[in-house]
């Protein structure tokens, strides 16, 4: 109602106008009536009426919305005050954008990877299962927990395996054969995700059986664009491994998986199957009102079982567990996220204190403008409305083109370095601007804008009138209280910077340290790429010697080739782990048996790499399948299995592995190899066996091509990105036709490994050099408008013989020593927050003693300059103007 | 910005409006026959300002009291009539209730305090 009555007041009061003028007819009527003459009786009839004007605005006042129109002539009026000091302005609102852009970025993040569902339907029922041991849970699952977690039909809706992308296929039969991603599947997978098809259909169980034939379902995205999006695919065949497979479906666009893949096949696993590799994840849907809680109580029986079935292939520590399938996929990213979180939410309280400082400064200036005001009637309520208005239209407008830098910023960033983050899509695609992210900023605008609004306008309100209009001026000094609330901004600002400064120092320390570690081999002038070896043609050792051979020789003849060797796996990439028994101790405990990682590679391995051999000899050309077995540990693992005998006169046995189709004869300890990163820089060198390539037990190879790549490695004289053809060729040529995919130096290899610690140092010195400007900028303008309202004071000080040098060092004395104040609360803090990012350190510790000493350091200069600046002026103040001043 | 403050010497709100709509009982008048009428009855006593008696009017009908249509007056010219609705009834004998009770209360305390 109050609505319609605003809307159509000019038409009623046009209505008004009318009713007036009748009003007025008929009193005039009257007044003739009773004899006088129509002037005169119009004019005692407008006399008596009163001012029509009045009235119509009465009824035109009653009928309006106050607060809107209140609104609106406040937005004017502060947007015309906001005008008449475009450099106020415009650094406000920058200094707001950058606290909020940053806000904006990393929230966009955090939406994108932790809080959107996943999409699949009811993602809150999807768990995955995982082995938990004393030492942590892990994903990677074998085929006997699988059959027995698919038993577990009390807790489980639907269980499913899938393989996280594996070794690559081999699409062939066309005149450019590809390698694409294949995901192994089984049966249940795209029920359990609730996959919608374009066409045709997903595996059936028969398929999905041991023997169940050659079949496969394509994703959305090879179906447009190696078959032209044609549904009359489904039902025809094309060649993966050189072998037909039968098209059986394909899968809509928004079916999404991480990481991605190009086509899915049936894993056929033979349920019965006693092989304890553990190589495929396993996903699961909680029955309707089955929590995860219940399922791991269930899932503890299932461990005793598989104890029962199983002896010794699970430790008393170790059993099954769940975890929300989210929660699993995002991992360790959820730290780092929130820390970064953090680190921003400080860059906006320190853009809020600046802002407020900066509105306090203007507010102080415009003293007499609103105790004019109020002498004229504007209430407390109307001026604090009006600043409000004012700090509100700053920070919307800021937040505003916060939310375009943040999420131009992000885009930019994430393309550059992705930084390993899981869930954003390629490149960050998938991290958008939606409703959640728009909503998140405008309310973090909005409370920014009360939050820096609030303080000056509460104060400047609450100031006595009679003394503000009298004051000669507004430069007889700044109100104390005034002062200090600008004070403890200062320092405020100060204590935040160098906790951010402190995180910053940190991270950045990480970096180098990672930098500084040495990889154990050369990383320069080394190419590598991966080469699948699925299909029938390598499942056995001697196919792949075969290759390696043969791929060797052809790399090594290419002109600019010093080197090339082949292995199952790269360093700095993490590899498998297996047990292993030294012959001739008593089994049992360490130091007779344990486990290390494990790396079949090829016998010039470790030349090319330029890794040297500490004792003992290398693996040569002739440790062939028929010559006897032999190994080469590395340095870390003689270390803790030989600590007082020599490794090179023992024997051990790789195994026991459950099923006995892995078994193999003891091998000779050749040498020992020095250490390599192989899991990543930021993990010590751990044992590491290394055996060749062509002593694996036949069963070993074919599980081997299945899940993981062959790799390629080669060692070039020129920069190896000019060779990449010719390799390419050679090792086509080797493999009958082959492709190689994962082209990478191993440069890149190394700097892909480290892509996340870079991505938070740069992201958290980004956060610290912004805290750093504003806190600056903060101080400076603390100080050179203490020095410009003190200007006669400092006039009297010097016309009295004050040195020009005592009145430098005062005014450095009260700037540095709110600078100091904040330092030393900002180390304090510091102590106790770097905790929370202990976790993302390497080499450093949270209290690393060279960064909590440099970087106060570092910000007690930034603030010396920015004090030093004022203190110089006020020195140059001239004695006679001063005085004169007003 | 200190909108609404009751003018000096303008009759109480609550006061206009019920004396509007017990004029406007006896049947429709516009605005100017409305003011005569409250300034005849009471003899003189109550002289309605004018300026205020619009307003009051057309607050009235936005409430939904009074409804309006223009036509021609007794000396035939244009002049817009208000007339009671059931809902103005019906405010109008909650307002008299009101009144009487609060007229009877001040003349008690009167009458203790006077004699």
């Amino acid at each position: 109602m109050t609505f319609s009555r605003f809307m159509h007041r000019r038409r009623k009061d046009a209505d008004l106008v009318a009713e007036i003028e009748s009003h007025l007819a008929h009193e005039q009527d009257e007044a003739i009536a009773r004899g006088l003459s129509p002037e005169e009786a119009r004019r005692r009839a407008r006399l008596k009426f009163g001012n029509p004007g009045s009235v119509r605005e009465r009824v035109w006042q009653y009928r309006s919305v106050p607060w809107i129109e209140n609104l609106w002539r406040d937005i004017r009026s502060v947007l015309r005050s906001l005008a008449r000091t475009p450099g106020f302005t415009a650094i406000a609102i920058i200094v707001i954008a950058v606290g909020i852009g940053a806000n904006t970025a990393v929230f966009s993040v955090i939406n994108t990877v932790l809080l959107k569902p996943l999409t699949y339907p009811d993602p809150q029922s999807l768990v995955q299962l995982l082995n938990s041991g004393p030492q942590g849970s892990f994903a990677p699952a074998n085929v006997p927990n699988f059959a027995l977690w698919r038993q577990q039909t009390s807790v489980f809706q639907e269980v499913a395996a899938y393989d996280l992308g594996g070794s690559g296929l081999n699409l062939t039969g066309g005149d450019n054969p590809a390698q694409v991603q294949g995901i192994y599947v089984t049966a249940d997978y795209f029920r359990l995700f609730g996959a919608p098809m374009v066409a045709g259909r997903s595996f059936t169980a028969a398929e999905d059986s041991p023997n169940g034939g050659h079949v496969v379902v394509l994703s959305y995205g090879l179906w447009k664009r190696r078959f032209g999006g044609n549904t009359n695919i489904v039902g025809t065949t094309i060649e993966l491994n050189g072998k037909p497979h039968l098209v059986v479906g394909i899968v809509d666009r928004s079916f999404v998986t991480e990481p991605s893949g190009d086509l899915w096949l049936p894993y056929q696993f033979d349920l019965a199957s006693q092989n304890m590799a553990h190589y495929f994840r396993v996903a699961a849907r909680l029955k309707p009102g089955i929590t995860p809680q219940m399922a791991n109580i269930q899932l503890k029986l299932a461990a005793d079982q598989f104890r029962r079935i199983y002896p010794n292939a699970l430790g008393p520590q170790s059993g099954f567990t769940v975890i929300p399938l989210q929660e699993s996929m995002v991992g360790g990213t959820r730290s780092s996220l929130l820390v970064l979180l953090g680190a921003v939410v400080l860059v906006l309280l320190i853009a809020c204190a600046n802002v407020a400082n900066l509105l306090l400064i203007r507010a102080s200036a415009r003293t007499r403008e609103f105790a004019t005001r109020s002498a004229l009637g504007a209430g407390r309520g109307h001026i604090i409305r009006q600043l409000l208005t004012e700090s509100l239209v700053l920070s919307l407008t800021g937040g505003f083109l916060g939310l375009i830098i943040g999420m131009v910023g992000v885009r930019l960033l994430l393309a550059i370095d992705p930084g390993g983050i899981p869930r954003i899509g390629e490149n960050g695609s998938a991290v958008i601007l939606d409703m959640h992210v728009l909503l998140f900023t405008f309310v973090v605008s909005l409370l920014t804008g009360i939050v820096f609004g609030l303080f000056p306008a509460v104060r400047v309100s609450r100031r006595n009138l009679v003394s503000a209009l009298n004051e000669s001026s507004n430069r007889s000094g700044v109100g104390f209280r005034s002062g200090r609330i600008r004070a403890l901004l200062v320092i405020t600002e100060m204590a935040l910077t160098l906790v951010l400064l402190i995180g910053a120092s940190l991270l950045i320390r990480t970096f180098l340290k990672l930098q500084d570690v040495d990889p154990g081999f050369n990383t320069r002038n080394v190419i590598t790429m991966a080469m699948s070896t699925t299909g029938d043609r390598f499942q056995r050792t001697a196919d792949i010697a075969q290759l390696v051979r043969d791929g060797t020789e052809r790399l090594r003849a290419i002109p600019g080739v010093t080197d090339a060797a082949a292995a199952c796996g790269l360093p700095l990439q993490g590899c498998f782990g297996v047990p292993f028994d030294i012959v001739g101790r008593p089994k049992g405990n360490e130091p007779s048996t344990g486990g290390s990682g494990f790396f079949p590679v090829s016998w010039s391995y470790f030349d090319t790499f330029k890794v040297p051999i500490v004792r003992g000899r290398n693996f040569t050309e002739h440790d062939s399948g028929t010559a006897p077995g032999v190994v080469i540990i590395n340095e870390a693992m003689a270390k803790q299995y030989w600590p007082k005998s020599d490794p090179l006169q023992d024997q051990l046995i790789i195994g026991p592995r459950p099923d006995p189709v892995f078994a193999e004869p003891p091998r000779h300890i050749i040498g020992i190899v020095a250490d390599m990163h192989d899991s990543g820089l930021n993990q010590d060198p751990s044992p590491t066996l290394y055996v060749p390539v062509a002593q694996l037990p036949d069963k070993v190879t074919a599980l081997n091509s299945r899940i993981t790549p062959l790799w390629w490695i080669v060692r070039t004289s020129p920069d190896p990105h000019t060779l990449i053809t010719p390799i390419s060729v050679a090792l086509r040529e080797a493999s009958g036709g082959l492709p190689v995919a994962h082209i990478r130096t191993m440069d890149e290899v190394a700097s892909l490994s480290t892509s996340r610690q870079r991505l938070n140092m740069f992201l958290l010195t980004i956060f610290g050099s912004c805290a750093l400007l504003m806190a600056s900028i903060g101080i400076y303008g603390l100080m050179a408008y203490s020095v410009q309202q003190r200007t006669q004071e400092l006039g009297i000080r010097m016309a009295l013989g004050a040195q020009a040098s005592n009145i430098r060092n005062m005014v450095i004395y009260q700037g540095m020593a709110l600078a100091l104040i904040g330092v030393a609360i900002g180390i304090g803090g510091a102590f106790w927050l770097t905790r929370f990012i202990a976790s993302l350190l390497f080499g450093v510790k949270a209290w690393d003693a060279t960064v909590f000493i440099t970087t106060p350091v570092l910000l007690s200069i930034v603030a010396l300059i920015a004090v030093w600046i004022p203190a110089r002026r006020a020195t140059r103040v001239d004695p006679m103007t001063a005085l004169r001043f007003e | 910005m200190s909108d609404k403050t009751p003018q000096a010497g303008e009759m109480l709100q609550g006061t206009l409006d019920m004396l509007i709509l017990r004029t406007l009982v006896m049947g429709p008048a516009h605005g100017h026959t409305i003011a005569a009428v409250i300034e005849r009855t009471s003899e003189s006593a109550l002289e309605v300002e004018q300026g205020s008696l619009y307003p009051a009017l057309h607050r009235l009908e936005d409430r939904g009291l009074l409804s309006s249509t223009w036509g021609a007056s007794e000396n035939n010219r244009r002049a817009k009539f208000y007339t009671l609705t059931a809902k103005g009834r019906k405010q109008l004998v909650a307002e008299t209730t009101r009144w009487r009770r609060m007229a009877r209360a001040i003349g008690l305390i009167l009458g203790e305090s006077a004699f």
